[in-house]
């Protein structure tokens, strides 16, 4: 039952622990119960509850989950981004457009600024091995590994709106699919650099520090 | 390694269309053409130069794209749970296995005959799910769809 990869599956995890880390997937072992929404494997489930290992886990209604997750109000002010470029690398271009478009999509409903969406261009990795296992050195074999890339460029988001977005799609990202997120911050410039040395009047009357180099 | 062709007309005829040598020509995971009566699955049936074209992978994880670590024992992990899915199910599996990572997660797909009755595909998939979870310390799934019978895709 081998499958081209095509479409995004999306069982969304969650934990019934309220206190929990918020990516429960990446928990070690008990740490996940899934709620699946779209199963794109099986056509007829033969097996309702093939989870069996996990008892302590009773089946959540939706209300429960909506309850269960936790948000904080701080007064600390928010992180500000001027831009977060999100680079998604898979073996299967149609898995890295299906997953464009979702990552797209859930950006223009939460009104996130998309900037640039491109294509890299893939790298190859080729190894040439002999063929056969005893001499015959004229004829090998080449298998080559190819890793396809999508970026997507996201324009001044705040910390929140960052770590919400990141979260929603990393727990969607599909099985054999990897990204890497960079971040550009915005921070305020500290207040002794904001003005230039040599214009700042000294508190005591020395001469300043820059009179010996002009003169 | 070709056997060189005589410059004679006739002789020329005479070798064109015969296989000049044992073993030539690939045989990596290819079954080859019979005489009709062995059913074949799709995965079976196509070539591995289709991979990627006509064909899926078999095991999905993200480690063997260019920067990321752990190939290895991803590698050594998807060999032992073959195995092991072969032996639990024994004459039971009707396709190969299929192995997906979602984060720490690890999800088993695979297709059974209807061989065992339904109460010991429920026991042998929580038993393979516990044990396996335990060996590897991660939350292990076992998807599995069962069939009447093989899915033919063609005879050779």
């Amino acid at each position: 039952m081998s499958s081209t990869g095509r479409g995004v599956t999306s069982p969304l995890c969650f934990s019934s622990d309220p206190n929990s880390a918020p990516c429960p997937a990446l928990n070690k072992y008990g740490g996940a119960r899934e709620v699946h929404s779209d199963r794109l494997c099986n056509g007829k489930d033969f097996l309702r509850n093939s989870t069996f290992g996990f008892e302590k886990f009773e089946r959540l209604s939706w209300s429960q989950i909506i309850t269960n997750t936790t948000i904080t109000v701080t007064d600390e002010p928010d992180t500000l981004f001027q831009k977060v470029s999100v680079l998604v690398k898979g073996h299967d271009r149609s898995v890295l457009d299906s997953y464009e478009f979702f990552a797209t999509m859930a950006a223009k409903e939460l009104g996130i600024t998309l900037g640039n969406v491109f294509e890299p261009p893939k790298d190859v990795l080729r190894l040439t091995l002999l063929k056969s296992i005893h001499i015959f050195k004229k004829h090998r074999v080449q298998y080559e590994m190819r890793t396809h890339y999508r970026c997507l460029e996201l324009f001044r988001l705040t910390g929140s709106t960052a770590q919400v977005y990141l979260e929603y799609i990393q727990r969607n990202l599909p099985e054999g699919v990897a990204m890497e997120v960079s971040k550009i911050a915005v921070a305020k410039v500290p207040e002794h650099i904001l003005q230039p040395m040599w214009e700042e009047p000294t508190a005591d009357n020395a001469p300043s520090p820059t009179a010996d180099l002009k003169g | 390694m070709a056997a060189s062709l005589s410059s004679s007309p006739c002789a020329m005829m005479l070798v064109r269309n015969v296989t000049l040598l044992f073993g030539m020509g690939n045989h990596a995971a290819r079954i080859r053409v019979g005489k009709g009566d062995r059913g074949v699955t799709y995965e079976q049936a196509l070539h591995p130069h289709h991979i990627g074209h006509r064909k899926g992978w078999l095991s999905q994880h993200p480690c063997n794209l260019k920067g990321e670590e752990g190939a290895a024992d991803r590698a050594l992990e998807d060999v032992f749970i073959r195995r092991f899915m072969f032996g639990t199910f024994h004459g039971c599996l009707a396709n190969e296995v299929v192995i997906k990572r979602r984060g720490n997660l690890l999800i088993v797909c695979a297709l059974m005959l209807q061989k065992l009755p339904p109460q010991k595909f429920y026991f042998l998939t929580g038993y393979t799910e516990s044990l396996l979870s335990h060996f590897y310390k991660c939350p292990v799934k076992l998807e599995i769809q069962t069939l009447q019978k093989q899915a033919v895709y063609k005879y050779l």
